[in-house]
């Protein structure tokens, strides 16, 4: 028999799901802490890191953390890109920078936006954001416990 | 099959709702039990093997990536292995391999869900051919409700008679989960509890059916080289089986299922078991819903076929009886569902090694680890053994 | 009882293409089922453990096994699934073949991206919802900041990272397989639109519709099935930490670790000798000199330096990416597998118009995570 169906036909359907996320109380400190314009990171006795975001243990000696200690909200750009793509389920539109910032008193890097900085043009911008300067915290003045608290990493 | 790999440590999460952790915090605690036990540290693992159903179960796709830390995997080989509800049975399977293969003497399998963070059935009916099998499957409970309907025709049964038998199973397995510090849903109830509560999906009602759970499992799998320095009497792997057959109802038997006899009969012929009732000393059988540990009974070879409601009613399978099937409870009581399977291997080791705590079957010998996933497809076996 | 020679017999790939709309996922997994059997004149009776490797994100639907294993010949067989990259499914295969507890092995992987959501979308998803995922960072962006920061330590240039996508396209050129192909220059590369800077178009890879399927058999089984066996000569596989500000992304734990197992298995000491043709997974362009690096064919930021001097070019004494590498041809976690099967094409002397001259011992890597957290490294031998 002869089909005359369309070969190239298609089913198009969107999954949406809602879910709750259970964060840990290490996560739910550390968001409160930037409420309180405060970055805790927590230290691994075993190999000396402190670890920012905080967390329960250290992933590397795999034994729990002992000490919560406030770093800076200042630190070293590491890296960053520049977004100008768009797509589904995106957290905002493009074009936006994110960065790894050193920050003073942790071992490991913290990735956030880095903000400040005119992006239309991708080579002026490329140019305006500096790996190895020092970059600090932009708090939102409306905080409420999440990573939002802080809106951005700016050139100090 | 000879002795060249064992089980010889375990570590369970306290199974329920745990929005109290992280998802990588609650793989951690498994880990971190199954370390204690053995006395290991993550320097002594030589790869890793990891487990859960679809990310969207939880909402993060490829969630190894995540969960590597609370596993403790940094710089070690790590493996994610996924087949629907067999996949806890999966991973063990991967381990036993990666220890088998020769290559690898210390291998950390782990499984793990955590469903209250997402939509179980939301997303399990995703599951299959989209044009022609998603329309009419609504998840896990309708389409094992079918197996049962089926079950009873086919072999001419009474539904109340099999209600009845199965309500057995649920009070036999809430019960167990009373002496299991790990499990999710314990009660004591009565057939009648059972009977009277309200249908959840024709024919099952709520006590027939599995909760969703919050849970992680971890299982250190040896070689012979290391086994005995780490356990005084490891659990040996002494036959697999696995197989899987078509995806949709139609094309096979979902009662005399044939996937599940050939896995059975794979892992039977390794490790020389001839009369099941006999050769076994405790299963752990794949239970999430009780009509099903019925038809397990039958294509076990623990009695003929459609005549599992008198083994249900004759004891046998209890505690007390000569082939107690989950004494831990079942996953009728824990269903953390990419751990589950794993959960079953782990019961079954800690029998064999004599580390049950109070649902411990005395001279537990020989153990069987069970389970089962897909469209009615993948049937998972171990056995262990002294 | 362990068996210690195992040969890739057999093996097919389909004609990866930006859309393939006509095949379903199950579709394009018979067809290679199909063709690698036939390649090595077997059926799908004589294999005895089916391993497939497929991503339920990917394929929009819940346990993509339940519908394909049946497409792979998995009928009643021991199947199992790797969530992950192909090459890990193949390492599985491997194992299971080790044990001596079955003869041959069908690997199977496949992709169809066009049907899905797109990669972004689908990698930001795989980050944790509370740092990493708010902040979008996914597999781009994540590459993209690794690119600078690798420009900024090494002192590499945007020049030499368009190198690499010029040498990969071209060489995808001569492979009746490969999706983007084009004869191109550094200074159309360098202009190609920014994606997330410094990225580029020209310089990430696309997302292709396509499958792979690999047979693997024991030694003697092996040598009954062709006269051309490619033995497995090592493999190894590791990963790094999850937090991207938790890692060195110069020096990845993951690929240092994998190589180094691998080479051991394989007795290599030089890769840069010792290696013949390498096929390497560089989803973005600067990830082939990083890797180089890494693998050990050139020391510490040398990567560019390693392509400006022609070594990994078609007619250097290493040809890395000779099939065009992922820049070319991305059928997400059918590109490991793909590796694989390229490589031995290589070692069979089956590699057409990309064949390389006398190759007797090949290297296939992949990555997946973001910035490359996972890894694996097989390397094979005549
Ligand atoms: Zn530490």
């Amino acid at each position: 028999m002869k089909s005359m169906a369309n070969p190239e036909s298609v089913l198009k359907k969107t999954i949406e799901l809602p879910y709750t996320w259970a964060m840990g109380e290490p996560t739910a400190k550390f968001l409160e802490g930037l409420r309180n314009k405060k970055i805790f990171g927590t230290k691994c006795l075993k190999c000396k890191r402190v670890l920012v975001p905080a967390r329960k243990f250290c992933p590397r000696c795999f034994v729990n953390t002992k000490e919560w200690i406030q770093v800076s909200d200042q630190g070293t750009l590491r890296t960053y890109t520049i977004v100008y793509y768009s797509y589904p389920g995106q957290v905002k539109p493009p074009p936006y920078a994110i960065g790894v910032v050193d920050l003073e008193g942790a071992d490991t890097g913290f990735s956030h936006y880095v903000g400040g900085v005119d992006l239309s043009d991708p080579a002026k911008a490329a140019g305006k954001i500096r790996v190895g300067s020092k970059y600090r915290a932009v708090w939102s003045r409306k905080r409420e416990g999440n990573i939002f608290d802080i809106e951005y990493f700016t050139l100090l | 099959m000879e002795k060249t790999v064992a089980v010889v440590g375990t570590g369970q999460t306290n199974h329920g709702k745990r929005f109290d952790v992280s998802w990588p915090e609650l793989v951690h605690e498994a880990v971190e039990r199954a370390l204690d036990e053995t006395n290991l540290t993550m320097q002594d693992v030589d790869a890793i093997v990891c487990g859960s159903m679809p990310g969207m179960l939880e909402g993060t796709s490829d969630p190894h990536f995540w969960l590597t830390d609370g596993i403790g995997a940094y710089g070690k080989p790590v493996m994610r292995i996924a087949t629907c509800g067999s996949t806890g049975m999966s991973v063990a399977l991967t381990a036993f391999y990666h220890v088998a293969s020769g290559l690898f003497d210390t291998v950390l399998a782990v499984g793990t869900e955590k469903q209250y963070e997402g939509s179980s059935q939301g997303v399990i009916s995703q599951m299959g051919d989209p044009h022609l099998i998603r329309p009419f499957f609504p998840g896990a409970v309708a389409g094992f409700a079918t197996q049962c309907v089926n079950y009873v025709s086919k072999y001419g049964l009474k539904m109340e008679n099999v209600a009845e038998a199965a309500a057995m199973i649920s009070v036999k397995c809430h019960s167990d989960a009373l002496d299991n510090p790990y499990a999710h849903i314990k009660a004591k109830l009565t057939v009648d509890d059972v009977l009277k509560s309200r249908v959840i999906c024709y024919p099952m009602r709520l006590w027939d059916c599995s909760p969703t759970s919050d849970g992680a499992c971890a299982v250190v799998f040896a070689s012979t080289k290391v086994a005995k320095e780490i356990a005084e009497e490891p659990a040996w792997v002494k036959g697999v089986g696995y197989a899987g057959d078509e995806q949709f109802y139609g094309d096979k038997d979902m009662v005399d299922w044939t996937a599940c006899k050939t896995a059975v009969k794979r892992a039977y012929d390794m490790a020389g078991v001839m009369n099941p009732l006999k050769d076994l000393d405790v299963a752990e059988l794949y239970n999430p819903f009780t009509y099903q540990e019925l038809l397990w009974y039958e294509l076990f070879g623990f009695c003929e076929k459609g005549r599992g409601i008198d083994v249900a009613r004759n004891g046998v399978t209890t505690r007390r009886g000569d082939l107690p099937c989950d004494p831990s409870g079942g996953n009728l009581c824990t269903h953390p569902i990419g751990a589950t399977g794993l959960i079953r291997v782990a019961e079954a080791a800690n029998q064999v090694m004599g580390r049950a705590g109070n649902h411990q079957i005395p001279d537990a010998e020989t153990a069987l680890a069970h389970a089962m996933g897909g469209l009615m497809q993948f049937n998972g076996v171990m056995i262990l053994g002294r | 009882m362990t068996v210690n020679e195992v040969a890739v017999v057999g093996f097919a790939q389909t004609k990866h293409r930006a859309r393939i709309r006509n095949q379903s996922s199950s579709d394009l997994v018979y067809q290679v089922t199909r063709e690698a059997l036939d390649s090595c004149s077997l059926t799908a009776k004589d294999i005895g453990t089916l391993i497939e490797s497929s991503s339920d994100y990917w394929e929009g639907t819940c346990c993509s096994d339940v519908v394909t294993m049946e497409a792979a010949g998995g009928y009643l067989k021991e199947e199992s699934k790797v969530e992950d990259d192909g090459a890990l499914a193949f390492i599985y295969g491997y194992l299971r073949i080790r044990s001596g507890l079955f003869d041959t092995a069908l690997i199977v992987s496949q992709t169809h991206c066009s049907q899905s959501p797109p990669l972004p979308t689908l990698s930001n998803l795989s980050c944790d919802p509370f740092y990493q995922r708010p902040i979008g960072l996914e597999e781009q962006a994540a590459a993209a900041l690794q690119m600078t920061a690798y420009m900024k330590k090494y002192g590499a240039t945007e020049e030499d990272v368009a190198q690499v996508a010029v040498k990969n396209l071209g060489n995808a050129v001569n492979n009746p397989y490969a999706h983007r192909k084009v004869k191109t220059d550094i200074d159309r590369v360098i202009k190609s639109k920014v994606t997330a800077y410094p990225l580029r178009e020209l310089t990430s890879s696309p997302t292709s519709d396509g499958a792979c399927a690999v047979i693997l058999a024991s030694g003697k089984k092996a040598k009954q099935i062709t006269d051309t066996p490619v033995w497995i000569k090592g493999i190894g596989h590791s990963v790094d930490d999850y937090f991207l500000g938790d890692r060195n992304l110069m020096e990845n734990i993951g690929l240092r670790s994998a190589a180094k197992q691998a080479y051991k298995r394989a007795s290599i000491d030089n890769p840069l000798k010792q290696l013949d043709v390498a096929e390497i997974c560089e989803p973005y362009a600067h990830q082939e000199l990083l890797w180089t690096e890494h693998l050990g064919l050139c020391g510490k930021g040398q990567g560019a330096k390693l392509l400006r001097e022609g070594v990994t070019t078609m007619n250097g004494s290493l040809p890395v990416n000779p099939s065009g590498g992922v820049l070319s041809t991305n059928p997400y976690v059918a590109r490991g597998l793909i590796r694989i099967a390229e490589a031995s094409a290589q070692l069979m002397g089956k590699a057409g118009k990309r064949q390389v001259g006398d190759a007797e011992t090949g290297l296939c890597h992949s990555v997946s995570g973001l910035g490359g957290q996972l890894h694996c490294v097989v390397v094979l031998g005549k």
